[in-house]
Protein backbone atom coordinates (compact mmCIF):
# COMPACT_ATOMS: atom_id res chain seq x y z
CA UNK A 1 0.00 0.00 0.00
CA UNK A 2 1.25 3.31 -0.95
CA UNK A 3 1.64 6.40 1.60
CA UNK A 4 -0.43 8.79 1.35
CA UNK A 5 -1.40 12.22 2.72
CA UNK A 6 -3.91 11.93 5.07
CA UNK A 7 -5.48 15.16 3.94
CA UNK A 8 -6.68 13.43 0.77
CA UNK A 9 -9.50 11.90 2.42
CA UNK A 10 -12.47 13.10 3.82
CA UNK A 11 -12.38 10.33 6.23
CA UNK A 12 -9.64 10.45 8.83
CA UNK A 13 -9.08 10.18 12.62
CA UNK A 14 -10.02 13.31 14.77
CA UNK A 15 -6.38 12.85 16.06
CA UNK A 16 -4.76 12.40 12.52
CA UNK A 17 -2.79 15.58 13.45
CA UNK A 18 -1.34 13.92 16.54
CA UNK A 19 -0.26 10.87 13.89
CA UNK A 20 1.53 13.49 11.70
CA UNK A 21 3.25 14.28 14.50
CA UNK A 22 4.20 11.34 15.54
CA UNK A 23 5.60 10.42 12.23
CA UNK A 24 3.04 7.91 10.70
CA UNK A 25 2.57 7.10 7.67
CA UNK A 26 -1.02 7.14 6.02
CA UNK A 27 -2.63 4.53 3.58
CA UNK A 28 -6.23 3.95 2.82
CA UNK A 29 -8.62 1.86 4.53
CA UNK A 30 -12.26 1.47 3.16
CA UNK A 31 -11.93 5.29 2.07
CA UNK A 32 -10.16 6.31 5.19
CA UNK A 33 -6.99 7.46 5.78
CA UNK A 34 -5.43 4.83 8.84
CA UNK A 35 -1.78 5.30 9.90
CA UNK A 36 0.07 2.20 9.03
CA UNK A 37 3.25 2.45 10.55
CA UNK A 38 5.17 4.90 12.18
CA UNK A 39 8.27 4.96 10.60
CA UNK A 40 10.26 2.24 12.38
CA UNK A 41 10.87 -1.18 10.49
CA UNK A 42 8.29 -4.10 10.32
CA UNK A 43 10.55 -6.23 13.42
CA UNK A 44 10.93 -2.82 15.68
CA UNK A 45 7.05 -1.88 15.79
CA UNK A 46 6.32 -5.65 16.34
CA UNK A 47 8.64 -6.08 18.90
CA UNK A 48 6.91 -2.53 20.34
CA UNK A 49 3.08 -4.21 19.54
CA UNK A 50 4.42 -7.45 21.96
CA UNK A 51 5.64 -5.18 24.79
CA UNK A 52 3.92 -1.84 24.74
CA UNK A 53 2.31 0.20 21.72
CA UNK A 54 -1.10 2.74 21.39
CA UNK A 55 -2.61 2.56 18.14
CA UNK A 56 -5.86 4.76 16.76
CA UNK A 57 -8.33 2.79 14.71
CA UNK A 58 -10.79 5.44 14.60
CA UNK A 59 -11.62 5.34 11.52
CA UNK A 60 -12.19 1.94 10.95
CA UNK A 61 -16.12 0.41 10.86
CA UNK A 62 -18.29 0.44 13.99
CA UNK A 63 -21.85 0.97 14.49
CA UNK A 64 -24.36 -0.56 17.11
CA UNK A 65 -27.71 -1.48 17.38
CA UNK A 66 -29.81 -1.18 20.65
CA UNK A 67 -33.66 -1.60 21.90
CA UNK A 68 -35.53 -4.27 22.94
CA UNK A 69 -35.22 -7.21 20.49
CA UNK A 70 -32.03 -6.25 19.04
CA UNK A 71 -29.47 -9.53 19.96
CA UNK A 72 -32.50 -11.43 18.50
CA UNK A 73 -32.61 -9.32 15.33
CA UNK A 74 -29.10 -9.44 14.89
CA UNK A 75 -29.29 -13.54 15.38
CA UNK A 76 -31.70 -13.70 12.78
CA UNK A 77 -29.05 -11.64 10.91
CA UNK A 78 -26.62 -14.48 11.04
CA UNK A 79 -24.71 -13.25 13.79
CA UNK A 80 -23.56 -15.29 16.60
CA UNK A 81 -24.56 -13.83 20.31
CA UNK A 82 -24.31 -14.89 23.60
CA UNK A 83 -26.37 -14.37 26.80
CA UNK A 84 -24.16 -12.26 28.69
CA UNK A 85 -23.94 -8.77 28.69
CA UNK A 86 -20.23 -7.31 28.98
CA UNK A 87 -18.78 -10.44 26.79
CA UNK A 88 -17.45 -9.60 23.02
CA UNK A 89 -18.76 -12.16 21.08
CA UNK A 90 -16.05 -13.32 18.25
CA UNK A 91 -18.27 -13.63 14.40
CA UNK A 92 -17.37 -15.35 11.34
CA UNK A 93 -14.99 -12.28 9.56
CA UNK A 94 -13.35 -11.63 12.58
CA UNK A 95 -15.48 -9.04 13.61
CA UNK A 96 -16.82 -8.51 17.43
CA UNK A 97 -20.49 -8.16 18.64
CA UNK A 98 -20.07 -6.76 22.01
CA UNK A 99 -22.45 -6.98 24.01
CA UNK A 100 -22.62 -3.93 26.49
CA UNK A 101 -25.78 -4.43 28.02
CA UNK A 102 -28.88 -6.89 27.44
CA UNK A 103 -29.95 -5.02 24.36
CA UNK A 104 -27.22 -3.17 23.27
CA UNK A 105 -24.83 -4.23 20.65
CA UNK A 106 -21.64 -2.44 19.88
CA UNK A 107 -19.90 -4.11 16.83
CA UNK A 108 -16.25 -3.70 15.87
CA UNK A 109 -15.36 -4.67 12.73
CA UNK A 110 -11.91 -6.71 12.02
CA UNK A 111 -8.62 -5.17 11.74
CA UNK A 112 -9.05 -5.88 7.84
CA UNK A 113 -12.12 -2.78 8.23
CA UNK A 114 -13.54 -3.66 5.20
CA UNK A 115 -17.01 -3.09 6.77
CA UNK A 116 -18.96 -5.25 4.44
CA UNK A 117 -20.82 -7.11 7.84
CA UNK A 118 -22.13 -3.11 9.05
CA UNK A 119 -22.90 -2.65 5.50
CA UNK A 120 -24.88 -5.23 5.41
CA UNK A 121 -26.82 -4.41 8.78
CA UNK A 122 -27.45 -1.09 8.00
CA UNK A 123 -29.34 -1.87 4.25
CA UNK A 124 -30.90 -4.87 6.23
CA UNK A 125 -32.82 -2.99 8.73
CA UNK A 126 -36.21 -1.19 8.42
CA UNK A 127 -38.77 -0.21 10.04
CA UNK A 128 -42.20 -2.38 9.51
CA UNK A 129 -44.56 -0.70 8.03
CA UNK A 130 -47.33 -0.39 10.32
CA UNK A 131 -48.08 -1.18 13.57
CA UNK A 132 -47.71 -2.96 15.81
CA UNK A 133 -44.15 -2.94 14.89
CA UNK A 134 -41.93 -6.17 16.12
CA UNK A 135 -39.41 -5.59 18.73
CA UNK A 136 -36.29 -5.83 16.54
CA UNK A 137 -34.18 -2.80 18.02
CA UNK A 138 -32.11 0.06 15.78
CA UNK A 139 -29.02 1.15 14.29
CA UNK A 140 -27.47 3.48 16.99
CA UNK A 141 -24.55 5.52 14.77
CA UNK A 142 -21.31 4.64 16.47
CA UNK A 143 -18.74 5.28 13.94
CA UNK A 144 -18.32 9.30 14.63
CA UNK A 145 -19.31 8.85 18.50
CA UNK A 146 -16.87 6.43 19.81
CA UNK A 147 -12.66 7.03 19.16
CA UNK A 148 -11.47 3.68 19.34
CA UNK A 149 -7.81 2.76 20.44
CA UNK A 150 -5.73 -0.57 20.51
CA UNK A 151 -3.64 -0.75 23.56
CA UNK A 152 -1.58 -3.88 22.92
CA UNK A 153 1.34 -5.74 24.98
CA UNK A 154 2.71 -7.13 27.57
CA UNK A 155 2.50 -4.50 29.48
CA UNK A 156 -0.97 -3.16 29.07
CA UNK A 157 -2.91 -4.72 32.35
CA UNK A 158 -0.51 -2.72 34.31
CA UNK A 159 -0.15 0.41 32.77
CA UNK A 160 -4.08 0.55 33.12
CA UNK A 161 -4.27 -0.50 36.65
CA UNK A 162 -2.76 3.21 36.58
CA UNK A 163 -5.34 5.13 35.20
CA UNK A 164 -8.77 2.52 35.77
CA UNK A 165 -10.43 0.97 38.72
CA UNK A 166 -10.93 -2.78 37.30
CA UNK A 167 -8.55 -5.26 37.49
CA UNK A 168 -7.58 -6.01 34.02
CA UNK A 169 -4.78 -8.32 34.39
CA UNK A 170 -5.19 -11.55 32.16
CA UNK A 171 -5.60 -13.96 34.76
CA UNK A 172 -8.30 -11.80 36.01
CA UNK A 173 -10.11 -10.37 32.90
CA UNK A 174 -10.60 -13.12 30.41
CA UNK A 175 -10.31 -12.91 26.51
CA UNK A 176 -13.27 -11.09 24.95
CA UNK A 177 -14.40 -10.13 28.64
CA UNK A 178 -15.89 -6.11 28.78
CA UNK A 179 -15.45 -3.19 31.27
CA UNK A 180 -17.21 -0.53 31.10
CA UNK A 181 -15.66 1.82 33.49
CA UNK A 182 -14.01 5.03 33.82
CA UNK A 183 -10.36 5.79 32.41
CA UNK A 184 -8.41 8.67 32.66
CA UNK A 185 -11.50 10.19 34.26
CA UNK A 186 -13.65 9.34 31.04
CA UNK A 187 -16.22 6.95 30.49
CA UNK A 188 -14.97 3.99 28.58
CA UNK A 189 -15.50 0.45 27.21
CA UNK A 190 -12.09 -1.42 27.49
CA UNK A 191 -12.80 -4.62 25.19
CA UNK A 192 -9.91 -7.45 25.66
CA UNK A 193 -9.07 -9.20 22.32
CA UNK A 194 -5.90 -10.50 22.18
CA UNK A 195 -4.19 -11.54 19.19
CA UNK A 196 -3.99 -14.74 18.96
CA UNK A 197 -1.00 -16.26 17.29
CA UNK A 198 -0.82 -20.37 15.53
CA UNK A 199 1.80 -21.42 18.24
CA UNK A 200 2.64 -20.24 21.54
CA UNK A 201 0.98 -17.63 23.70
CA UNK A 202 -1.37 -14.93 22.14
CA UNK A 203 -0.49 -11.37 22.31
CA UNK A 204 -2.57 -9.27 25.05
CA UNK A 205 -4.86 -6.16 23.20
CA UNK A 206 -7.24 -4.33 24.41
CA UNK A 207 -9.71 -1.99 22.80
CA UNK A 208 -10.56 1.33 24.27
CA UNK A 209 -13.35 3.35 22.93
CA UNK A 210 -14.55 6.78 24.25
CA UNK A 211 -16.28 9.72 23.70
CA UNK A 212 -14.91 10.98 20.01
CA UNK A 213 -14.63 14.52 21.19
CA UNK A 214 -12.34 14.12 23.89
CA UNK A 215 -10.05 11.34 21.40
CA UNK A 216 -7.02 13.69 21.78
CA UNK A 217 -6.85 13.74 25.26
CA UNK A 218 -6.85 10.29 26.03
CA UNK A 219 -4.40 9.84 23.49
CA UNK A 220 -2.04 12.10 25.36
CA UNK A 221 -3.05 10.35 28.50
CA UNK A 222 -2.60 6.96 27.62
CA UNK A 223 1.13 8.04 26.06
CA UNK A 224 1.69 9.99 29.14
CA UNK A 225 0.63 6.95 31.14
CA UNK A 226 2.83 4.34 29.14
CA UNK A 227 5.73 6.60 29.30
CA UNK A 228 7.17 4.63 32.14
CA UNK A 229 6.99 1.33 30.08
CA UNK A 230 8.57 2.37 26.80
CA UNK A 231 4.83 2.82 24.92
CA UNK A 232 4.95 3.39 21.06
CA UNK A 233 2.33 4.34 18.91
CA UNK A 234 2.17 1.41 16.18
CA UNK A 235 0.14 1.41 13.27
CA UNK A 236 -2.49 -1.13 11.67
CA UNK A 237 0.10 -2.85 9.59
CA UNK A 238 1.88 -3.92 13.27
CA UNK A 239 -1.37 -5.09 14.91
CA UNK A 240 -2.33 -7.15 11.76
CA UNK A 241 1.16 -8.70 11.78
CA UNK A 242 0.89 -9.49 15.45
CA UNK A 243 -1.93 -12.17 14.31
CA UNK A 244 0.24 -14.25 12.88
CA UNK B 1 -12.47 3.59 47.98
CA UNK B 2 -16.29 2.86 48.71
CA UNK B 3 -17.20 0.10 46.10
CA UNK B 4 -20.87 -0.64 45.09
CA UNK B 5 -22.25 -3.22 42.70
CA UNK B 6 -23.71 -2.42 39.78
CA UNK B 7 -26.35 -4.77 38.45
CA UNK B 8 -24.68 -4.64 35.24
CA UNK B 9 -21.07 -4.12 35.56
CA UNK B 10 -20.51 -5.64 39.00
CA UNK B 11 -18.48 -4.18 41.65
CA UNK B 12 -17.18 -0.46 40.56
CA UNK B 13 -15.50 2.25 42.73
CA UNK B 14 -18.37 4.72 43.88
CA UNK B 15 -17.08 7.54 41.60
CA UNK B 16 -18.59 5.84 38.78
CA UNK B 17 -21.58 6.00 40.21
CA UNK B 18 -24.31 9.05 40.22
CA UNK B 19 -27.39 9.50 42.56
CA UNK B 20 -30.71 9.71 41.46
CA UNK B 21 -33.09 10.67 44.13
CA UNK B 22 -35.62 8.38 45.76
CA UNK B 23 -38.08 5.74 44.34
CA UNK B 24 -41.74 6.63 44.65
CA UNK B 25 -44.69 5.91 43.42
CA UNK B 26 -45.64 7.69 40.20
CA UNK B 27 -49.26 9.67 40.82
CA UNK B 28 -51.97 9.32 38.52
CA UNK B 29 -50.98 12.25 36.02
CA UNK B 30 -55.06 12.33 34.75
CA UNK B 31 -56.05 13.41 38.45
CA UNK B 32 -53.02 14.80 39.58
CA UNK B 33 -52.66 18.70 39.88
CA UNK B 34 -49.75 20.88 39.13
CA UNK B 35 -48.57 21.08 42.57
CA UNK B 36 -48.69 17.04 43.53
CA UNK B 37 -46.85 16.39 39.74
CA UNK B 38 -43.78 18.84 41.01
CA UNK B 39 -43.90 17.53 44.44
CA UNK B 40 -42.88 14.03 43.07
CA UNK B 41 -40.71 15.33 40.43
CA UNK B 42 -38.74 17.73 42.93
CA UNK B 43 -39.13 16.80 46.63
CA UNK B 44 -37.32 14.19 48.53
CA UNK B 45 -39.03 12.70 51.73
CA UNK B 46 -35.09 12.83 52.76
CA UNK B 47 -35.66 9.61 55.15
CA UNK B 48 -33.18 8.55 57.82
CA UNK B 49 -32.94 4.92 57.53
CA UNK B 50 -33.39 2.43 55.15
CA UNK B 51 -34.15 4.40 51.82
CA UNK B 52 -34.18 2.53 47.58
CA UNK B 53 -32.88 4.90 45.49
CA UNK B 54 -32.24 5.50 41.68
CA UNK B 55 -28.63 5.41 40.89
CA UNK B 56 -26.83 5.82 37.93
CA UNK B 57 -23.59 3.53 36.74
CA UNK B 58 -22.29 7.28 35.05
CA UNK B 59 -19.73 4.74 32.15
CA UNK B 60 -22.51 3.02 31.08
CA UNK B 61 -25.72 5.64 31.73
CA UNK B 62 -27.16 2.15 33.41
CA UNK B 63 -30.22 3.39 35.81
CA UNK B 64 -30.68 0.78 38.40
CA UNK B 65 -31.91 0.52 42.10
CA UNK B 66 -30.00 0.63 45.47
CA UNK B 67 -31.42 0.07 48.95
CA UNK B 68 -29.02 1.51 51.42
CA UNK B 69 -28.93 2.58 55.49
CA UNK B 70 -28.51 6.13 55.38
CA UNK B 71 -27.70 6.15 58.84
CA UNK B 72 -24.61 3.50 59.09
CA UNK B 73 -23.92 4.24 55.13
CA UNK B 74 -24.44 0.95 53.84
CA UNK B 75 -25.76 -0.35 50.58
CA UNK B 76 -27.68 -3.41 51.30
CA UNK B 77 -28.59 -4.59 48.07
CA UNK B 78 -28.77 -3.29 43.96
CA UNK B 79 -30.93 -4.70 41.54
CA UNK B 80 -32.31 -3.53 37.75
CA UNK B 81 -34.91 -1.65 37.67
CA UNK B 82 -36.92 -4.09 35.55
CA UNK B 83 -37.64 -5.88 38.96
CA UNK B 84 -39.98 -2.69 40.33
CA UNK B 85 -41.40 -1.41 36.86
CA UNK B 86 -42.54 -4.60 35.11
CA UNK B 87 -45.26 -3.64 33.20
CA UNK B 88 -45.60 -0.80 30.82
CA UNK B 89 -47.58 2.47 31.82
CA UNK B 90 -50.22 3.82 29.32
CA UNK B 91 -50.82 7.33 29.42
CA UNK B 92 -54.63 8.22 28.67
CA UNK B 93 -54.57 11.42 26.79
CA UNK B 94 -56.41 13.79 28.42
CA UNK B 95 -59.49 15.45 27.65
CA UNK B 96 -58.59 18.76 25.64
CA UNK B 97 -59.71 21.44 28.11
CA UNK B 98 -61.68 24.70 27.35
CA UNK B 99 -64.33 24.83 24.94
CA UNK B 100 -64.52 23.96 21.39
CA UNK B 101 -63.86 20.35 19.67
CA UNK B 102 -60.59 18.92 18.68
CA UNK B 103 -60.58 18.85 14.71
Amino acid sequence: MNAINPTSLKRRSFIYRELVKLGAAFGEVNGAAVALNFGATREAELASARRLALADLSVLPHAGFKGRGTAEWLTAQGLSIGPDSNIAYGQAGGELAARLAPAEIFLLDSLAGSGALMQRLNSAWKWAEAAPRPQQGYPLPRQDSHGWFMLAGEFAPEMFSKMCGVDLRRDRFADGQIAQTSVAKMGAIIIRADRKVKYGRAHAAYHVLADIASAEYLWSCLLDAGEEFGIKPVGLTALRDLEQ
Amino acid sequence: MKVMNCPLNGPRNISEFAWGGEVKPMPDPATMGDKEWAAWLFLEANEAGLVREWWCHVPTSYWFIAERNNITDEIIKTYPATELFNTRVEFAAKAPSGSGEKK
